[in-house]
């Protein structure tokens, strides 16, 4: 299923980004090539020797919806810098200006770097109407969509990379715990409870009491620390898979139930957003979080019966797809 | 209830510490080489991190293309007649298509709706709701799988996606009926 939901994602972003960007062209919406009449206004008056002077760009809101054929009205004036140049005579939008769209999109894909819209002067009249013309703008998504892949693949690598202290603290830490007997005190405890959800881990194996610890940093809300246990308890079960490469059912069980997050203590970035307001939702949180977790083990259990899954099953019997041996195995 | 919540809050506090100095210390009391073990585990950390960093990428990268391309807006539009048939607001769809996909992207879209519905309608409730109650899915199959070179992922993309949808259900549920 992965597969797919992986294809489909490339897939259909390069097919939106495409559909989105021809529908640009066909609406013309940068109207590239044609200039954006304007008014400029010079506060020290206009020099014509001055190589940059400070001036304000007046955009009148109805010819510019008109313009552009958009909703958006932008504000009457923005700061931007007169530049002289060999070539002539160029505007430059202040970095910080909050452009209207669709300048916004032209800024960021012709000047990423800066930030700094900028448009050639053409006809600078006397009373300030001038025409301004900006670089053509083609193919944002497609642009963006590779942008963003290059991006990404670097994000990955860095959050990969920065989970090395992290994990060889509580890597380091877990190997002190199962030699001091903790993890196997651990399985004793926790037992009773993993034992229904995982029934084809042995009864004393350590991989119980990482679950242990894995579920116990989760409801807490230490993401920190649930993370290099979750790892330790898949390696655990990973000694009692058949296969190299192959899920067990065990492993299902276990990522489903940290997909559906078993959290109790709000998650930090949540208390940032939405600062006090969270303790009125605590409730709703913690039952919305224990209906979904129910409901990620009763489907990992269920799937794992199905037939599909039960002949993918690196641990199941030999005769299993045998007719006669359709009760459940587990 | 609420002392439930106060004794979680500030248990919460002690668990690292219980953790980071307690398994030392008893590891002590039973005389194990606390040092040496701890560097001995503590190896694998490299290891682990770098052997997550493909299924990572091929993850993230996918990804962010598709957000990058504007699906989302389009999924958003494309799901709005189904999910008013089922009470569900299109207010929130972003959230409940963004959440398992990306951790930060989910994150971003709460402040954007505080902007845009105010801080005490029911839409940011429910959209912090799902945030708070569900998990990264895609990253944690990434992650966990990835840590053990498991490829063959079975029926967790299935279990991880139905558990999200029904979250996103109960969250908009529970909050009708806490605050509507």
């Amino acid at each position: 299923m992965l597969n797919y939901i992986w294809a489909g994602l490339i897939v259909f972003s390069l097919v939106f980004a495409l559909v989105a960007d021809v529908g640009d062209l066909a609406r013309d919406t940068y109207r590239n090539g044609e200039p954006l009449p304007v008014a400029l206004d010079l506060p020290d008056g206009y020099d014509a020797e001055a190589r940059r002077q400070p001036v304000t760009v007046r955009l009148d809101p109805t010819a510019y919806a008109q313009f552009y054929n958009t909703d958006v009205r932008p504000d009457s004036a923005y700061a931007a810098t007169l530049i002289r140049t060999q070539e002539g005579e160029q505007i430059r939008f202040d970095a910080d200006a909050s452009l209207p769209e669709p300048l916004a999109t032209i800024r960021d894909v012709t000047n990423p770097r800066e930030e700094q819209l900028q448009g050639e002067v053409i006809d600078l009249a006397d009373n300030g109407a001038a025409l301004l013309a900006f670089e053509p703008v083609r193919f944002v998504k497609m642009n963006a969509i590779s942008a963003a892949a290059l991006d990404f693949a670097e994000v990955a690598a860095e959050i990969a990379l920065g989970l090395i202290g992290v994990l060889a603290l509580f890597l380091g830490l877990l190997k002190i715990a199962e030699e001091a007997g903790i993890v196997y005190a651990l399985v004793k405890v926790f037992r009773p409870i993993l034992k229904p959800l995982f029934p084809e881990v042995p009864d004393d194996h350590p991989a119980l009491g990482m679950i242990a610890l894995n579920m116990a940093a989760n409801v807490f809300g230490l993401g920190n620390a649930a993370t290099p246990f979750g790892i330790k308890a898949m390696e655990e079960l990973q000694t009692l898979n058949t296969t190299e490469d192959t899920a067990t059912n065990p492993m299902v069980m276990l990522l489903a139930m940290n997909t559906a997050s078993v959290q109790l203590v709000p998650p930090v970035l949540l208390l940032a957003l939405m600062g006090l307001q969270i303790n009125q939702l605590i409730f709703a949180i913690w039952i919305t979080t224990g209906l979904s977790l129910l409901i990620a083990i009763v489907a990992a259990k269920t799937f794992g019966r199905m037939r599909v899954y039960r002949r993918s099953d690196p641990n199941r019997p030999p005769d299993a797809d045998a007719p006669d041996a359709l009760s459940p195995t587990a | 209830m609420e002392l439930v919540r106060d004794v979680i809050g500030v248990l919460s506090f002690f668990v690292i510490p219980a953790i980071v100095v307690g398994f030392p210390l008893y590891g002590l009391y039973k005389r194990v080489p606390v040092y040496e073990s701890f560097v001995e585990g503590a190896k694998d950390g490299f290891t682990v991190a770098v052997r997550i960093i493909p299924y990572l990428v091929a993850i993230l990268f996918a990804i962010g293309m598709f957000r990058a391309s504007g699906a989302m807006d389009f999924l958003a539009d494309a799901l709005r007649p189904v999910l008013s048939l089922i009470g569900f607001p299109p207010e929130v769809l972003p959230m409940a298509i963004i959440r398992p996909l990306t951790g930060s992207g989910s994150a971003a879209i709460i402040p954007d709706m505080i902007a845009q519905f105010g801080e005490d309608s029911l839409f940011v409730k429910m959209a912090a709701t799902m945030f708070g109650s569900t998990e990264t899915t895609f990253y944690v199959i990434a992650v966990y799988f990835g840590a053990v070179n498991i490829k063959k992922t079975r029926h967790a993309v299935p279990a991880g996606l139905l558990a999200d949808f029904a979250a996103m259900l109960i969250a908009v549920w529970v909050v009708r009926l806490l605050f509507g």
